[in-house]
């Protein structure tokens, strides 16, 4: 009774002092029945005796010989009658209100005992679903809440995947298949993601698609059943479809619909921290790695660094203990070659670092460059660092692109085919109205399908404890200046075998290009 | 007239063996070369030698391969390990395989020349002892 408001409970004590129920007894339909049972009869008795006791007074004598005391004593007698059937009325009434007061009592201690449940259930099924963080242990635990608070045979859940279709994440029970697509609009779980709206299909729910829609529409050759589809939505967005459907002849009803969205709330907002738990935890992993590849690139540097100076500072040293003119130039040489390899790495670190903030900031200037002439330079770099090359270019070549950034993909890409490939070693230039490509073929192992993506990440080596040296950095410098000149570069085999560099880049858009060929 | 120590200097980068042959032979060492892992275990069969540098990461047989194959055997040479690796792992492996010195590069050649008398004075030490 505590659960009821105070004020029926005063009334009801009111009306059950009136009307003469017994204060010990709590007032019950039953006893207030007894009461105006037992107070109707004796009324009838009263009213039977009083009528008997004017007829006996009447008998007596005749009409005309009624003294003035009989006419007194039957007016009595009427009167107590009338005063006795008023009591009776009266009582009547205060019992009749007190049968509505209580029948309105159980009907909301039903109401509550109902809402308590369901308050209850809700608040585990919440606690089960915050109890998890995996999807899939979050998708287990909504269907088994879902189940336990609808007594329902089977659910499935559904998740929007690219705005047109719903596909189904995880089942309980029925013969639905995981990773079934529906179309939005489609079906009634299809509905429901379009229109939002929770739906609630009792006897034709194969009519109305749902068999489509959740798959579980037939089981032991009936059609028939009971089902519901409630809209998943966090933050004002559609995440899926929830559906359920109820256990053998059980027909699901409005107060079940109205529980199944309440629940929708917390499966929701549970699904949507579950998504945004698996971003975190690829976030880390990525971060895990890229943090491994730059502490592989710190060592890397610390060690190339190092190779050089080793040779400078002895190569200074066996200078000043030589007096043979030959051989002091050959020390000078030394220190020159290691010198201007120093350099290059430098200058390697400062153009991805600039790299990096140039993405960040502003975009690089592009300007109409010959390649052909920069691919002729370089290789004639490339020979005199004794890494020989075949050009077959175009005499001229126009691109769009930042000339810099250009000199050193051309720079990196050949040096890349001499230590990781073997020659010959080719660089092409095939050029059209609006497209350049420049292809640096070596005769090597080629590219393993599975690196070739990752090669072009900033600080990653294939061979990270390996003897080439480097500093994982010449590729990524390679696609960030092709990219920020708007064209694209990936590796692929060669048709004779080794690996085949291609970068592909614009024309400026008044190109003029001459078809002499040379070789 | 005492005979010259024998020192065998094992590195892929050739500007290194270059300047270091020049200067050990001023320092009145007698050097010999090798590029490779497989060349110096060859060098080290071939020819008595008192000390040997070298270096960890080099093609093929890298210095981890040659000081494992070294440590075996009941006559070899010191070896002082000269790498540009300068992690705490690397020196603690080196001399676990029985590195009598690890040197990081770059090394001031005076002190590697030092290193080299120290390691020399030590094995001798060992010997009369």
């Amino acid at each position: 009774m505590d659960q009821l408001p105070g004020e029926i409970n005063q009334r009801i004590k009111r009306e059950a002092r009136v009307a003469g129920i017994s204060r010990r007894k709590a007032p019950s339909i039953e006893v207030i029945e007894q009461r105006r049972m037992q107070l109707w009869i004796l009324t009838v008795l009263v009213v039977v005796a009083l009528a008997a006791a004017s007829a006996l007074a009447s008998w007596a004598g005749p009409e005309s010989s009624l003294g003035a005391g009989q006419w007194i004593l039957r007016s009595a007698v009427a009167l107590l009658g009338i005063g006795f059937v008023a009591y009776a009325v009266e009582k009547e009434l205060h019992l009749h209100r007190l049968l509505r007061l209580l029948t309105d009592e159980r009907v909301l201690n039903a109401a509550y005992s109902q809402s308590l449940d369901m308050n209850r259930a809700l608040s585990a099924a919440g606690k089960a679903l915050n109890s998890a963080l995996e999807l899939d242990e979050v998708l287990d635990a909504i269907l088994a809440s879902a189940s336990q608070l609808l007594s329902a045979r089977s659910g499935s859940v559904m998740l929007l995947e690219d705005d047109d279709y719903l596909r189904v994440v995880a089942v309980r029970g029925g013969h639905l298949f995981r990773d079934a697509r529906v179309r939005v609009g489609e079906s009634v779980a299809g509905r429901v993601a379009e229109t939002r709206a929770a739906l609630l299909v009792n006897g034709d729910a194969v009519d109305l698609g749902l068999r489509d829609a959740s798959g579980d529409g037939r089981e032991d050759g009936k059609e028939d059943g009971s089902a519901m589809s409630v809209p998943l939505v966090n933050r004002g967005q559609l995440l899926g479809v929830l559906n359920v459907r109820a256990a053998g002849s059980v027909q699901f009803d409005d107060y079940d619909l109205q529980t199944l969205s309440l629940f929708a709330e917390p499966v929701a907002a549970a699904i949507a921290k579950a998504g945004l738990y698996a971003a975190e935890k690829a976030h880390v992993v990525e971060l895990v790695e890229s943090d491994r590849m730059k502490s592989q690139f710190v060592a890397s540097v610390s060690h190339e660094l190092r190779t050089p100076i080793t040779s400078i500072r002895g190569a200074v040293a066996a200078t000043r203990l030589v007096d043979d003119s030959a051989q002091r130039n050959e020390l000078l040489d030394v220190i020159e070659r290691q010198s201007v390899r120093l350099q290059g790495m430098v200058e390697e670190i400062l153009a991805s670092a600039r790299m990096e903030r140039e993405s960040n900031d502003a975009p690089v200037m592009l300007r109409k460059v010959d390649l052909a002439s920069l691919v002729r330079l370089a290789a004639l770099d490339a020979h005199l660092a004794g890494r020989p090359v075949t050009v077959d270019a175009p005499a001229v070549c126009e691109v769009r692109a930042d000339s810099e950034g250009l000199r050193r993909v051309v720079g990196n890409l050949i040096e890349n085919a001499h230590k990781y490939g073997s020659i010959p070693v080719t660089v092409t230039l095939e050029c059209d109205a609006e497209h350049v490509m420049l292809s640096v073929v070596d005769s090597g192992p080629g590219v393993p399908v599975a690196e070739r993506a990752r090669i072009f990440e900033r600080f990653y080596r294939t061979d990270p404890n390996g003897v080439q040296p480097g500093l994982g950095l010449g590729l990524s410098i390679v696609r960030g200046v092709v990219e920020s000149s708007g064209g694209s570069v990936y590796v692929e085999d060669a048709p004779g075998g080794g690996a085949a560099f291609r970068v592909v880049l614009h024309t400026p858009v008044d190109d003029r290009r001459e078809e002499a060929h040379v070789n | 007239m005492s005979t010259k120590y024998r020192v065998l200097i094992v590195d892929d980068e050739p500007d290194v063996l270059l300047t270091l042959r020049v200067i050990l032979e001023a320092a009145g060492f007698e050097p010999s070369l090798a590029a490779d892992g497989e060349t110096a275990l060859r060098r080290i069969d071939e020819q008595p030698l008192d000390v040997v540098l070298l270096d960890i990461m080099m093609p093929v047989l890298d210095g981890w391969f040659v000081l494992a194959e070294l440590q075996g055997r009941a006559l070899r040479p010191q070896v002082i390990v000269c790498s540009a690796k300068t992690g705490d792992a690397d020196r603690e492996r080196a001399l676990n395989l029985g590195a009598a010195a690890y040197v990081t590069k770059p090394y001031s050649p005076d002190d590697l020349i030092a290193k080299i008398h120290t390691v020399l004075a030590q094995g001798e030490a060992h010997v009369t002892v």
